[in-house]
């Protein structure tokens, strides 16, 4: 066994925040996707139609997954008391302002169906903007909450905040697609438009995990978390390989395809990719989490590494003597 | 309200004079990793398995066949700059005016936030207190005892950590740690006194801090073991 990959791992924080974190991801990146959307013109009608009912959801029940992590959850209204320099206090008022926008937008858009006048467009406007600041703010808050842990090397490399946005995009495009395909109306033109926009993101995850991994190699402790990851095989094969390639490639497939087979050939590709891609976006949170290497002390020359040792098991009842 | 602010500019104020900066210094070449501080931490405490305020790591340095062994004990660095207080998003981590960092449990939602954040991993949390005995039997008086003075002053659900024993302190007492190591490789006492026993060992044997680098400026000093 190497004897540099032997470091303890944090194991605080598991599923529960990967789920937390994914769930934002999904949240702020749909609702950017369906947004921008709007704002160029919505080209895209399904888009926009189907990400702005994901933005509120995702994030509603990312945040049930955050509070039954909570030692004390019933003390979850005091997290947004410190935001001048706690990372979770600032999330808390980032994501309550884009709960609220998204809640609003979706309401305005698809129930009082405002966008028919002049003054509707320009509140959905101002709506819409306002949401995009605070989606993106959620989505790069995944990312900083991480990065700003002084106590875990791998995720301070700067890079963090950058993948998780990226991923957020992809995942949130994902599930976009998903629901989209059951949406009424939705042509094969769109759904094709969306792969090719789904391929080219999955082409900057994959550049944005490259340069996270490198940056993780450049010094001792993040090193030791980045051979961790790529010796997990759920994130070299659950998430680099059925994660990104896979859906890369049912993507361009389903873009290239001929129109003729009509919108039931795409369901199974696009339906399959885009499954595979979310359940990627998972386990990289998760291993991403879970690989966190405790640093080096060091003082003197010496070299103090906190080892991984397995929890010793509690002495049997049956081995005691008897009374 | 940071008590130790002047009353009057230009006069250093009661308080200024009286209020101690609480640190410690651990001289390598004495400890000799028996366990006996970790030990101590866990009777006074009252920690439950797997919770260590006080730890021991073992380290080595040089080259075979030139190499050595050296033992480690850390605990809350009691950080002048604590970066767990900085993300504490409650506010339930506090440094006092005697500079000991402390988690004030009413307060902690227990998001283990600061664990991520301590680079000295000094801090835990427990969602339930175990016995060290096996399961099925029933508490002895003692472990009824100590789970209950676990629940008053630390708290189930929320993070804590070591704070230099001090309702000790308030007693005039030394940490239990400092009081138990039988090759007196503790100290304890005021910083910011030029007399005490803490700055002469700091400054005639050039004490440092594990990792400067982080930026945390901690109040346990080391004297190098060599």
């Amino acid at each position: 066994m190497n004897p540099k990959v032997n470091g303890q791992l944090q194991s605080d924080w598991g599923w529960p925040i990967a789920v937390y974190l994914f769930l934002g991801g999904i949240g702020g990146g749909a609702y950017t996707i369906a947004a921008v959307n709007w704002f160029v013109g919505e080209t895209v009608s399904a888009s926009t139609a189907v990400g702005l009912w994901i933005g509120f959801p995702a994030l509603l029940i990312g945040s049930i997954f955050l509070l039954a992590d909570l030692g004390s959850p019933t003390r979850a209204v005091l997290a947004g008391m410190k935001p001048s320099t706690s990372w979770i206090a600032r999330g808390f008022w980032i994501i309550s302002a884009f709960m609220a926008l998204a809640l609003l937008h979706l309401i305005l858009h698809t129930f009082a169906d405002i966008g028919r006048t002049e003054g509707g467009r320009m509140i959905l406007g101002v709506v819409g903007a306002a949401g995009i600041v605070c989606a993106v703010g959620t989505m790069a808050y995944t990312g900083i909450l991480l990065g700003a842990s002084k106590g875990i090397p791998f995720w301070r490399t700067g890079a963090v905040p950058v993948v998780f946005v990226i991923s957020a995009l992809v995942t949130g495009h994902f599930t976009i697609m998903l629901i989209a395909l059951f949406y009424p109306g939705v042509t094969v033109e769109a759904i094709q438009a969306m792969s090719l926009e789904a391929a080219a993101l999955v082409v900057l995850e994959v550049l944005a995990i490259l340069f996270f991994l490198q940056a993780a190699f450049k010094a001792p402790d993040p090193r030791e978390s980045a051979l961790r990851i790529l010796r997990r095989r759920s994130f070299v094969i659950g998430y680099f390989i059925l994660g990104l390639a896979v859906p890369f490639v049912a993507m361009l497939i389903a873009y290239r395809s001929t129109t003729a087979t009509g919108l039931g050939g795409y369901v199974i590709l696009i339906a399959g990719g885009a499954s595979l891609g979310l359940v990627g976006g998972l386990i990289l949170r998760q291993s991403v989490l879970v690989c966190g290497a405790l640093p080096t002390l060091n003082i003197a020359g010496f070299e103090f590494r906190r080892i991984a040792r397995p929890k010793d098991p509690k002495p049997s009842i049956g081995l005691l003597p008897p009374h | 309200m940071n008590q130790t602010q002047s009353l009057s500019a230009g006069q250093p104020s009661f308080l200024e004079l009286s209020m101690p900066r609480y640190g410690m210094v651990i001289d390598l070449k004495r400890c000799y990793g028996c366990y006996a501080c970790v030990m101590a931490c866990k009777v006074k405490n009252h920690t439950p398995p797997g919770v260590f305020w006080s730890r021991i790591l073992k380290g080595e340095a040089g080259t075979y066949p030139n190499v050595v062994r050296q033992a480690l004990p850390v605990l809350c660095m009691q950080c002048d700059e604590p970066s767990c207080m900085e993300v504490c998003p409650t506010g339930a981590t506090v440094k006092l005016d005697n500079g000991i960092v402390i988690v004030e449990k009413d307060k902690c939602m227990g998001c283990k936030y600061c664990m991520m954040a301590c680079p000295y991993g000094a801090r835990y949390s427990v969602d339930k207190w175990e016995s060290y005995f096996p399961d099925g039997l029933e508490l002895s008086p003692y472990e009824e005892f100590a789970k209950q003075a676990w629940e008053e002053r630390s708290g189930i659900g929320v993070a804590t950590k070591c704070d230099f024993c001090r309702d000790r302190i308030a007693e005039g007492r030394d940490p239990a740690c400092v009081e138990a190591c039988p090759a007196n490789a503790r100290t304890f006492g005021d910083l910011d006194d030029p007399e005490s026993e803490v700055s002469i060992l700091i400054k005639k044997y050039r004490g440092e801090v594990l990792n400067p680098e982080f930026g945390n400026k901690p109040k346990v000093y080391y004297l190098a073991p060599r």
